[in-house]
């Protein structure tokens, strides 16, 4: 560090912006709390006490202007698709995107006979993270979102390209 | 268990019935006392059962006559005293089956009718019957006589309007709007007859047998041939 040496105390930590934004926004994912379907106890299970998403900076907000994550918790019929629609448009950004269980990934039961069941939420929003189970138990949403903090993490804000 | 054994039973258990109990308990083997005491129980509990019959029997000549008349029997002998050419083919005796032209009128008789008095309409459903007839099935119940009755209106594919009767029952108003929904069921004279489960621009009615999926709904893509997906 040649310039800086020795010039300052010892509490100082030296670092890059970018990865220093990457941080911050990896430890504070705030999710949008809402779900469709039977997942979304799973996911209510998760941010509760026995398991406890907050340990790792990850609370529910009811607004989707105040949330970062979009957990789809469940089946997403094509009358909520439009309207998961949006609410994922109005998230600000940085914004990502978690589809949890079998529906909310592929269609999941409703796959074959379902005549209105959305054949899994990246036909509508772009999905960071698929989360597999029918539903999941709350250790696989949980290892599902820490998978996307490391995803987080490794993004450059400042260095990405818009457009 | 030999003939002998049987003979020895009966005769303890007629003993025993006539109040002497001691045949019964001298009886040496375990098994054969034992068989003869389950004899005896079974042969106490018949008795009084068979008194309990023949005091039924005097009675129920008098109540016959009212077990005959099924509630199917009384709403018709009712509504045919009223309307006239409502039945709609032959009748089995457990639900009705009628025509849709006068089925306003004829719901408001057995709502309101003193006798019948059906105030609370528990269920309507549809049926697609196949072969080009669709069905709707009302269940009618009664608060204060504690009688019900199942309605089936047969209409056909082309021309499905049955009269409303949401205005009667107000809870009719979400099941005929499900009916609907699911089975494009027109029920005239509805209020607020619109799509209640599925959007509203949503094209076909999908609970009938001919229904075929839309190929995108807003732009989504709705995969009909699912192989390559897999």
């Amino acid at each position: 560090m040649g310039l800086l040496e020795n010039r300052f105390d010892d509490n100082i930590v030296v670092e890059k912006l970018d990865k220093l934004l990457s941080w911050a926004r990896s430890t504070s994912p705030w999710f949008f709390q809402f779900g469709t379907a039977c997942c979304a106890i799973e996911m209510m299970a998760a941010a509760a006490s026995r398991h406890d998403l907050m340990r790792i900076g990850i609370i529910p907000r009811s607004s989707p202007r105040q949330a970062d994550v979009m957990i789809v918790a469940g089946t997403v019929t094509m009358k909520m698709a439009l309207r998961v629609k949006k609410l994922y448009e109005q998230m600000a950004d940085p914004k990502y995107v978690v589809a949890m269980g079998s529906c909310a990934t592929s269609g999941g039961p409703y796959w074959q006979h379902g005549y209105h069941v959305l054949k899994g939420v990246d036909l509508v929003i772009p999905v960071d993270v698929y989360v597999p189970g029918c539903p999941p138990r709350p250790e696989a949403l949980i290892e599902g979102l820490l998978k996307l903090q490391e995803q987080i993490l490794e993004g450059r804000p400042l260095t990405r390209k818009m457009g | 268990m030999s003939e002998d054994i049987q003979v020895l039973i009966d005769d303890v258990v007629a003993k025993a019935l006539a109040g002497d109990m001691d045949p019964i308990n001298n009886i040496e083997d375990r098994v054969t006392r034992s068989k003869a005491k389950a004899a005896l129980v079974k042969a106490k509990r018949s008795q009084p059962e068979t008194e309990i019959k023949s005091k039924a029997s005097e009675v129920s000549e008098n109540s016959d006559v009212k077990t005959k008349d099924t509630i199917e029997h009384i709403v018709i002998a009712s509504l045919t005293k009223n309307f006239s050419n409502f039945l709609d083919g032959e009748q089995n005796g457990e639900w009705i089956q009628m025509k849709a032209e006068n089925w306003f009128d004829i719901a408001k008789h057995l709502k309101e009718n003193e006798d019948l008095y059906f105030d609370s309409l528990q269920c309507n459903t549809g049926f697609d019957l196949e072969g080009g007839m669709l069905e709707s099935r009302y269940n009618l119940h009664s608060m204060k006589h504690l009688h019900a009755i199942e309605i089936r209106i047969k209409v056909s594919i082309e021309n499905p309007n049955i009269p409303s009767v949401e205005s009667l029952w107000r809870v009719a108003d979400w099941f005929e709007r499900e009916t609907y929904d699911m089975f494009g069921i027109n029920f005239t004279g509805h209020r607020d007859l619109r799509r209640i489960l599925l959007p509203e621009d949503w094209e076909g009615w999908p609970l009938r047998k001919n229904y075929e999926e839309q190929e995108t709904y807003h732009g989504i893509v709705v995969p009909k041939v699912k192989e390559g997906w897999e």
